[in-house]
């Protein structure tokens, strides 16, 4: 992976009619980097990505690829590839066909047409299936085959729409495997959109978190989901204890906490994982509001002067009971510090 | 959706202005010469057209044959549709295909079968005299009653179909659980099967009425000139007597009441969806 | 139980009143005798051999088939393009022209004849012909682009955009990618319009001329002059071919998906 920038989104602004659905997007991405545009639906990943493939044409901003301007170039005309969440296959074609297709236009010769569309098919492991249709296919063959259309262009830029949402828990981690294989062996370029920071986590080398048209965060995987910046990141990745603090002092609609005197905090709020909660010992003390056994182990939910707090312990400890008074702490040695609310 | 608006309203745009030109405008001209006598913009005409005995005549006959053709292939679409809902699925494909097949055929050649059945040496003359009902034959054609019985072969499938369409849709349980409570079939009719199947009812209706309304070949072939419908009317006015003023206006008759039907139509089916 | 009783009754009544009389035209154009009748005196081609014979009716019926025919390939020149628009984009003035399209429907199609007479015919001085052909044209229009709007709205839209991203031109999409796909559609197109011109009489009233008329038309007239059972023949004839374009279309397209 080279340091210089491949793909790069300067100030880019999308919209759909008068609604603005990306406001002044920057993002710059290497060559050979598998990022992922993480966030909520309606927060403009799946907008931002039709701008890269020329599907939507920004309303102000430049798109420039591998050093050249394709702001104004036409969809058909720019090296970038897209997989699309319901696969978008031609009904009426054959596997090979389906793959062909691109090449097809580009009226390269017969031989080589071949070549290639053989290669594709088994790079993803479907150099048997040539003469399917794509409805005698499953919903996994398809996504293959898809990938293989896509990936037979040798496209500057991979984009995929969702790629593992439609799947179940056993075929996605396949696809996951796969889709860092092929990254891997072929080295393109890769763009994936997800709501599901499970997949952002396992696959990406840069996450970048989305939320009503502008980035919150940009970060690798540990990044975002130890060291969140915004109340809003902290929260999609699972923090679920987030407070403003104020001059030293959690500060809720509740009532308000003393920081632990060593630290003085100095940033808007912070927040802490349910098993960043220390329970049964503390300076606080709150009642046990409802408990619940998740295999390895248990989460309680707690009223303290802050309001609910969630906290997690190991199934081995002792046990909690709901109407109990218990005593806690929120370390903010082990909070995430948020640099806005 | 495509961004590009200007593009497809550029794809769209020569089917529009085909259809304005070559249909809005002439007719639409048509229509307004209703309107004017003279020279000016005025109703002298309309109330010219009524004031005739023979326009009120076939005005109110055209409305009245409407309305009894569709009241009776109600009648019998119900039954025809109900008794085609309940046969097993094969049995009823082929039914269906029946009830459709006449649709396909010209309506010349529907109409022609009955002057062969009602003339004065057709079948039911032949079969009235040789049973001895009657020394003569009696007169068939070209009364109302031809027309009639015309008319409703000409639509009752429509009826039919749109019928037996509304029955699959009608939960079927219904019928059984008012049975069960103890109703007997006339209540069963009017209290459920009636208020479950009205669309389709409303939706048949409005073909068999307006197609009623607008019918030539059948009011042509079995009416004659002796029972006028409001278009054969209109083609007698303008072939024989050049009367374009009475024709624009049966003409807006016969858009009036065939947009009207339309519009009640949908009135009637989203009042339906928004339940 | 007596309501299936009752049932077959219904059934086979009506059943004979919508069938029967064409049953009866077949016999009457099968008949031996020289007149009109029921039951049909002997049995013989020679009606229907008749009706080859006569010079109108083998004009009216080939004005017919070029109406049907080419008509029909206008209307879905027209429409398809219509069809596409209207599905893909979100048209200005969208309402409005899906309303203009499907106009002729609405209206009864001897005003339709009367009102191109009247201004396109006499005061344009153009042929008779064409008048037909263009208010066929434009009574098959809503037809056209309704079955092709349902066979496109079951198209979803992104296998256009994978194909543009694979570098194919719009156009071009749309010939290799949508067309292929919805080919059951315009064919149901094709045959719907076809029957529906081809039976088609208000439209053709004002709108004909001695050498100058449709089948149905050239049947009425023929009538009015004649009551030898080759009008007989010729309806039965009409009612075969159009039943059995019917049941071949529903058989190897499955028609009645589209209408």
């Amino acid at each position: 992976m080279s340091d210089e920038t491949y793909l790069d989104l300067s100030d880019l602004t999308l919209a759909y009619g008068k609604t603005v659905a990306v406001d002044r997007l920057n993002l710059s991405i290497r060559k050979g980097e598998l990022i992922a545009l993480l966030g909520p639906s309606g927060c403009g990943k799946t907008t931002t990505m039709r701008a890269i493939t020329g599907l939507l044409r920004p309303a102000s901003g430049t798109i420039t690829l591998d050093g050249a301007d394709i702001t104004h170039v036409p969809a058909n005309r720019r090296h970038v590839g897209l997989v699309f969440q319901s696969y978008a296959l031609f009904p009426h074609l054959t596997v090979f066909e389906n793959v062909a297709f691109g090449l097809r236009l580009k009226k390269l010769p017969t031989a080589e047409i071949n070549q290639r569309v053989e290669a594709g098919l088994a790079m993803v492991g479907l150099s048997k299936f040539h003469s399917r249709k794509p409805a005698e296919l499953s919903g996994g063959q398809q996504q293959r085959v898809a990938l293989a259309r896509s990936l037979v262009m040798q496209p500057k830029v991979l984009l995929l729409d969702e790629p593992l949402s439609n799947l179940d828990a056993r075929l996605r981690l396949e696809m996951r495997t796969e889709l860092q294989r092929v990254q891997r062996e072929s080295g393109v370029t890769m763009v994936f959109v997800t709501h599901d920071q499970n997949e952002a986590l396992a696959l990406a080398d840069r996450i970048v978190v989305m939320k009503e048209g502008v980035i919150e965060q940009i970060g690798s995987p540990e990044d975002v989901y130890n060291r969140p910046q915004s109340r809003f990141v902290a929260d999609f990745v699972g923090f679920e204890n987030i407070f403003p603090v104020e001059n030293g002092q959690i500060v809720t609609e509740n009532g308000r906490l003393e920081l632990s005197g060593a630290a003085s905090v100095n940033a808007p709020g912070l927040a802490w994982r349910p098993n960043m909660v220390s329970l049964g010992n503390g300076r606080f003390e709150g009642e046990v509001l409802g408990a619940a056994f998740a295999g390895g182990s248990r989460e309680y939910l707690l009223m303290s002067p802050l309001g609910p707090i969630k906290a997690e312990m190991d199934a081995a400890a002792p046990v909690f009971e709901p109407g109990s008074k218990v005593a806690f702490d929120l370390p903010p040695e082990r909070a995430a510090v948020l640099e806005r609310m | 959706m495509f961004q590009n608006r200007m593009e497809g309203l550029a794809l769209a745009l020569p089917a529009a202005v085909f259809a304005a030109i070559v249909f809005l405008v002439p007719v639409g001209i048509l229509l307004s010469e209703g309107f004017r006598a003279e020279g000016s913009w005025t109703l002298a005409s309309y109330a010219g057209f009524f004031e005739s005995e023979l326009n009120r005549t076939v005005f109110w006959r055209t409305l009245k044959l409407g309305a009894i053709v569709t009241a009776v292939s109600a009648v019998i679409g119900y039954a025809t549709a109900y008794s085609i809902v309940t046969l097993p699925p094969t049995a009823r494909g082929r039914l269906i295909g029946l009830v459709v097949m006449p649709l396909m055929i010209s309506p010349v050649a529907r109409t022609y079968a009955w002057i062969v059945i009602l003339g004065r040496t057709g079948f039911v003359n032949e079969t009235i005299v040789w049973l001895g009902l009657s020394d003569t034959p009696i007169r068939f054609l070209f009364t109302e009653t031809a027309v009639f019985i015309g008319l409703l072969q000409l639509f009752l499938p429509l009826m039919i179909l749109s019928l037996i369409s509304a029955l699959e849709n009608m939960p079927r349980d219904a019928v059984p659980a008012a049975r069960v409570l103890g109703a007997n079939w006339l209540q069963v009719f009017v209290k459920v099967i009636l208020p479950l199947t009205k669309e389709g009812l409303v939706i048949g209706g409005t073909l068999v009425f307006t197609g009623s309304l607008t019918a030539y070949i059948t009011p042509a072939i079995l009416g004659g000139s002796k029972v006028l419908m409001l278009e054969t009317l209109l083609y007698q006015r303008v072939t024989v007597a050049n009367d374009f003023a009475s024709a624009s206006i049966i003409a807006m008759i016969l858009m009036v009441m065939s947009f009207s039907a339309n519009l009640l139509l949908k009135r009637l089916a989203t009042a339906r969806n928004k339940r | 139980m007596t309501s299936r009783l009752l049932s077959y009754v219904t059934l086979t009544l009506v059943l004979i009143f919508l069938l029967g009389p064409f049953v009866i035209i077949v016999a009457a154009a099968l008949s031996g005798g020289e007149t009109l009748a029921f039951p049909p005196q002997g049995l013989s081609f020679k009606w229907v051999m008749k009706v080859f014979e006569v010079e109108s009716f083998r004009a009216s019926f080939a004005l017919s088939m070029f109406l049907a025919i080419f008509g029909t390939l206008a209307a879905l020149v027209l429409g398809v393009p219509v069809a596409y628009a209207a599905s893909r984009y979100r048209l200005p003035f969208g309402e409005t022209i899906r309303t203009i399209v499907s106009a002729p429907i609405i209206v009864p199609g001897i005003i339709v004849g009367l009102a191109l007479l009247r201004y396109l015919v006499i005061p344009l001085d153009v042929g008779v012909g064409v008048a037909l052909f263009i208010a066929h044209t434009a009574l098959i229009l809503p037809y056209a682009v309704r079955v092709v709007s349902a066979s496109l709205d079951n198209l979803r839209s992104d296998i256009e955009e994978a194909a543009v991203i694979l570098g194919s031109t719009r156009v071009a999409t749309f010939f290799r990618i949508v067309l292929p796909n919805i080919q059951s559609g315009i064919l149901a197109a094709f045959i719907l319009g076809f029957v529906t011109s081809f039976n088609q009489v208000p439209v053709s009233l004002f709108l004909s001329g001695p050498g100058v008329r449709t089948l149905p038309i050239d049947m009425i007239w023929y009538m009015e002059i004649t009551y030898d059972p080759s009008v007989a023949a010729l309806a039965a004839l009409l009612a075969f071919l159009s039943i059995s374009i019917v049941f071949l279309a529903e058989r190897f397209l499955g028609f009645s998906r589209y209408v």
